[in-house]
């Protein structure tokens, strides 16, 4: 029962939690590299919603200051923002980096398929 | 001082590298003088050593508690005399020998470095640098086994690494274990490890002491990690082989000497099931080495087979764990190592002037090579055990020790293989004799005529031939020094 | 003297801006600036360890305006400074060693791109070293696997994307867990600086409250940093990732990658987590159990393995579980066993790296083993740095091996528990090791009539000069081993 009100209280962090392990799982399991990739998206963007859970504080606005008022019971607390911010950046390079390999792949081997990659170079031999 | 003992063991490395890392001479005469130099002078300061009373001396710390320590006991300088004689003689009888092996400035080159790895393993005061002085010889010898670089050669040196690797981790398993629960890593008569610890662990340090044995054993080619030892030695050059099978062999026993006599100490292990299967291992291998020596027709191979017995000899006496049986053993070491060192040096001088490797090719060598064949005949009567040569006396020790034991079954049945295995021996080494003096009847043996060596390989033949009878003829000083040393060692009270 | 607290932030700075400057640069341009890049960051980290050794102390490197809760923060004391040091001379090591293939293997017009992608990687490795900030470190562990994808992908073969492909998937779920992991310490901590971070820990600790979500948090972070570093069962990625690169790529991503992630990981058991309350958490028996399992399988995947770089590459697996058998002993020896094998282990497989490509180079860049045979004769000084390599992995004495396998030990005894299990495998893995590496070296001093040519050492002697640093580096970490040990030791003591 106690766990089930914990849950329930808490119920964006178990969202966000559920959402990274069904990124995980695709990142770690999917054959098509697109896929893959959307897998790691959807873990980054999991790990995002959490730190947004996180920092958010009932009935407080963005931390702009707005007419001079600076009292902290105004804003959310500004650092997770920060952290998806920079997290946003980061996932956005890595993804770019899997497309072009994807890319690059995909020009060699005309397929998505990792596996099906790789028994084609064991077949080559290289 | 204690300096002169660091003389010894990087002189002759020291020169080795230079030889190796040097052009080649111009002319073999000089690659000559300054191999035989390094050798007299590295014998010269061997020998300085030994005599010199010296504290020993730390070289440098591996870590805080393991110091690269050298000493000399009383057993390390009987095994540095024995080496240094081998060592020199057996160089100066590779001086003929080597013309007709390619690579030569390579083959001086490791052979002087080995001999100060040899020297630093004998001089070694501690564990951890007897360790790192073991796999040195390992290592530095390897090429020596490696030397034709034939097929052959270089499956046997595979082998020879694979089993000396192998025998050297199951004993740094237990340094581990030793450096943990010793109170020092010097050599101490009695052991090292505080008898509480021992009585904790019983089970333990018997494990230890047995891993330690076996794997130290490998090198002594103890039965069943032997199969290295009659592949690796005979594919060397002739002097090369005596020296493998004459003195690095022993390196082995030096180690089980240490690690059994002085760092785990005899009295835990008397009476447990670890002397029970060593000695069984040990005279397992005393007859299954002279049987395969028996049915072997390769010379070569043959000694190396007989050499598999005969070092199962010194460890049968060392696993008795009596005074007069370590004696005995403790003079084999010598006794072998001057012999089998000599038949191995024949076997070269026969194969050099003659080409003949197998046992049969050698009928009625006696006519051509009167010298070499009696050399040989007198160093294997030692080798049998018949008197006057230092064989009997040391299988006389070895035997009477065993039975005075009073281990059940084992004291009777360890002199009962020992004369199995000498009717064996003789049976394998005196063929050669025999058909060499007396072919036979309308055998043509003019093959043979003039095939002498010559002075510089009969020398050394007939040195060892005359220690073997003088050690034989004049036991008594060797063996009381021996046997007080060995009652030491078994910290008897005398 | 103050001087001197400016260099480690200067040392990350420089390497970034030459990275940056970099992409402006011709191949050769760029080669020059990371070469005096890398010798002046390590003559900085020099400066810096001499200075932390006098003093004794760690010190605190405020980074903007902002003081401690807020604020970005650089912390470095002898042990961090020295690792920086020690990583520039391996990466300049490495470098020089595969100087010729890299001019070979990499497409002229592409060259400063790898250049930029080393200084990449010595920034992010020099950030991870020596920040204070969990969340700084996730983003230089991000770039620090972007920067060694790059390396490996650099050759442009299909083998060579492949295998940077699944070394990006893996990365990148190692970094999610650590990601993820980082958050909820965040969440229940309220801080991101470890030295704060660590407060909040041993409070909850204390308090007994939270102990699930800490053993969780703990779990993902180390989780995710041993996946990062190829721990067994998570090593799948590395053998072709080590394999189908350019050998500087090879030696680089084995002694300097991966390592970096471990000492991540030394840092937040220290820093973070704290020593005790990693130790108490039952974490420390999974390492330790997965380190053994890494030791034995990695070096039989080694001895079926029959290409000679990958064999060297599932040597580093075993390598790994050595390491990460130290962290599971849970005593400070264990600790200091583990860091020496760092070190020992950059030192030796990066020279194995090398001197392997010496001798695949005389047999057609072919790399099977039968190619190979009597490879050292026809490049001797490659054999011969081969030899000591492998002789070093075994575990001779003299050379860095020896010590910390004695080390490994030495620490294994003192535990009752662990201490049989790990002298088994211990043993089991020597001589497992002592198989594959003497097979090769049998192998290479078989002497064979072959058609290849013969190389000569001064016709390479950049190459020569290199092998012979590496020699010489093995041989003072084997002989020197206690300055050194000692020098960890104080280095993990002030650590925390």
């Amino acid at each position: 029962m106690e766990i089930g009100t914990h849950l329930l209280a808490n119920y964006a962090e178990v969202v966000a939690v559920a959402l990274f392990g069904i990124g995980f799982t695709n990142l770690l399991l999917q054959k098509n590299m697109i896929k893959k990739i959307i897998g790691l998206n959807i873990m980054d963007t999991a790990v995002y919603l959490f730190l947004a859970e996180k920092g958010y504080i009932e009935g407080h606005i963005a931390p702009i200051v707005m007419n001079g008022n600076v009292s902290p019971d105004t804003y959310i607390n500004p650092v997770p923002s920060g952290l998806v911010l920079t997290g946003i950046v980061v996932s956005v390079s890595v993804t770019a980096l899997m497309l072009s390999l994807t890319i690059r792949l995909y020009r060699r081997y005309h397929t998505l398929d990792l596996d099906e990659i790789t028994m084609r170079l064991k077949k080559e031999g290289l | 001082m204690e300096h002169c003992l660091l003389l010894p063991v990087f002189f002759p490395i020291l020169a080795g590298v230079l030889l190796l890392l040097k052009r080649d001479f111009k002319e073999r005469r000089s690659l000559l003088v300054y191999t035989g130099a390094v050798l007299v002078l590295g014998g010269a300061f061997a020998f300085f050593a030994v005599m010199v009373p010296a504290d020993g001396v730390t070289l440098f710390y591996l870590t805080k508690e393991f110091p690269i320590f050298f000493e000399l006991d009383t057993l390390g300088r009987f095994f540095s005399v024995t080496v240094t004689l081998v060592w020199v003689l057996a160089g100066f009888f590779s001086f003929e020998y080597m013309k007709h092996e390619k690579n030569e400035k390579r083959y001086y080159g490791v052979y002087l470095i080995v001999f100060g790895v040899l020297l630093g393993l004998d001089f070694a005061g501690n564990l951890i640098t007897l360790y790192l002085f073991y796999e040195l010889m390992t290592l530095t010898s390897l090429p020596l086994v490696l030397h034709t670089q034939s097929r052959e050669a270089v499956m046997a040196g595979l082998r020879y690494l694979f089993f000396s690797f192998a025998g050297a981790y199951m004993a740094l398993f237990g340094i581990y274990f030793i450096c943990h629960f010793g109170t020092t890593l010097r050599f101490t008569a009695g052991g090292v490890i505080p008898a509480g610890a021992l009585a904790e662990h019983k089970t333990l340090f018997l494990v230890v002491a047995f891993l330690m044995i076996m794997g130290f054993g490998v090198k002594a080619g103890m039965f069943p990690l032997h199969a290295w030892l009659p592949a690796a030695h005979p594919v060397a050059p002739g002097p090369a082989s005596a020296a493998l099978s004459g003195v690095i062999v022993k390196g082995g026993v030096l180690a089980v000497i240490r690690v059994v006599y002085q760092m785990i100490g005899v009295d835990f292990l008397r009476g447990t099931w670890v002397q029970t299967v060593w000695m069984t291992l040990a005279l397992i291998t005393v007859f299954m080495g002279s049987m395969l020596a028996f049915g072997e027709p390769a010379l070569k191979k043959r000694l190396a087979y007989s050499t598999v017995s005969q070092l199962s000899y010194i460890l049968f006496g060392l696993s008795v764990m009596q005074g007069e049986a370590v004696t005995g053993a403790l003079l084999h070491v010598a006794a072998h190592a001057f012999i089998k060192v000599a038949l191995f040096l024949c076997a070269a001088a026969i194969i050099y002037r003659t080409g003949c490797t197998r046992v049969d090719e050698l009928r009625g060598i006696g006519r051509g090579m009167p010298v070499t064949l009696w050399c040989y005949t007198i160093v294997s009567l030692g080798l049998i055990g018949i008197p006057p040569a230092s064989g009997f006396v040391s299988k006389w020790l070895l035997a009477s020790g065993s039975l005075a034991s009073g281990i059940p079954v084992f004291s009777w049945l360890g002199p009962a293989v020992l004369l199995v295995s000498a009717l064996l021996t003789a049976g394998y080494l005196l063929p050669v004799t025999m058909k060499g003096f007396f072919p036979g009847e309308g055998y043509d043996a003019s093959r043979f005529t003039g095939k002498e060596p010559p002075l510089i390989m009969l020398v050394p033949l007939l040195v060892f031939a005359a220690l073997t009878v003088l050690i034989g003829l004049l036991p008594n000083a060797l063996t009381d020094s021996l046997y007080t040393y060995a009652v030491h060692l078994l910290t008897l009270e005398v | 003297m103050e001087i001197i607290r400016n260099f480690p932030c200067l040392s990350i700075l420089l390497a970034m801006f030459s990275a940056i400057i970099s992409s402006a640069l011709k191949g050769a341009g760029a080669r020059r600036l990371n070469t005096f890049v890398v010798t002046a960051v390590g003559v900085l980290s020099a400066c810096t360890l001499y200075f932390t050794h006098v003093t004794g102390k760690s010190y605190v490197y405020v980074m903007g305006h902002f003081p401690a809760p807020l604020g970005n923060e650089i912390r470095f004391g002898t042990l961090e400074a020295g690792m920086a040091l020690f990583f520039c001379v391996i990466m300049l090591f490495s470098l020089n060693g595969g100087r010729e293939k890299i001019r070979l293997e990499i497409d002229p017009g592409k060259e400063n791109l790898y250049y930029i992608m080393v200084d990449l990687l010595l920034s992010s490795l020099l950030a991870l070293v020596y920040t204070n900030d969990l969340f700084t470190a996730y983003v230089f562990v991000e770039i620090n696997t972007i920067a060694a994808c790059g390396l490996i992908m650099i050759m442009e073969s299909g083998r060579a994307i492949e295998a940077a492909t699944r070394y990006m998937i893996m990365s990148l779920l190692g970094s999610g867990l650590f990601l993820i992991g980082l958050c909820m310490l965040y969440d229940m901590t309220g801080h991101l600086l470890m030295s704060n971070v660590q407060e909040s820990v041993r409070q909850i600790a204390a308090e007994g409250s939270y102990m699930i979500p800490l053993l969780v948090t703990i779990a993902l972070m180390v989780v995710g940093l041993a996946i990062k570093s190829a721990l067994f069962p998570f090593h799948a990625w590395l053998p072709d990732a080590y394999g189908y690169s350019t050998v500087s790529s090879a030696a680089m991503l084995s002694s300097l990658v991966s390592k970096g992630y471990i000492f991540l990981l030394i840092k937040i058991i220290y820093r973070v987590i704290g020593f005790d309350i990693f130790v108490q958490s039952r974490i420390i028996n999974v390492l330790f159990v997965f380190g053994l399992a890494g030791m034995i399988m990695g070096s039989t995947s080694a001895i079926r393995e029959n290409d000679i770089r990958r064999m060297i590459s599932y040597s580093s697996v075993a390598q790994i579980g050595y390491i990460y058998m130290g962290f599971g002993l849970g005593t400070t020896a264990g600790m200091v066993a583990s860091v020496f094998h760092i070190l020992a282990h950059a030192a030796t497989k990066s020279l194995l790296f090398v001197s392997g490509v010496g001798l695949t180079d005389v047999a057609d860049d072919n790399k099977q083993f039968i190619e190979l045979t009597g490879a050292a004769y026809r490049n001797v000084c490659a054999g011969l740095a081969f030899t000591v390599g492998a002789l070093s992995m075994v575990g001779i004495p003299l050379f860095s091996g020896f010590i910390s396998k004695l080390l490994f030990s030495q620490a294994a005894v003192q535990s009752n528990l662990k201490m049989l299990p790990a002298l088994i495998v211990l043993a089991i893995s020597t001589v497992l090791n002592t198989i594959y590496f003497m097979k090769t070296v049998i192998r290479i001093y078989t002497p064979i009539k072959s058609g290849y040519p013969s190389v000569f050492a001064k016709d390479h002697p950049l190459y020569a000069l290199t092998l012979l640093c590496f020699v010489a580096l093995n041989i003072v970490l084997g002989m020197c081993s206690q300055p050194i040990a000692d020098w960890i030791t104080q280095g993990l003591s002030v650590f925390a």
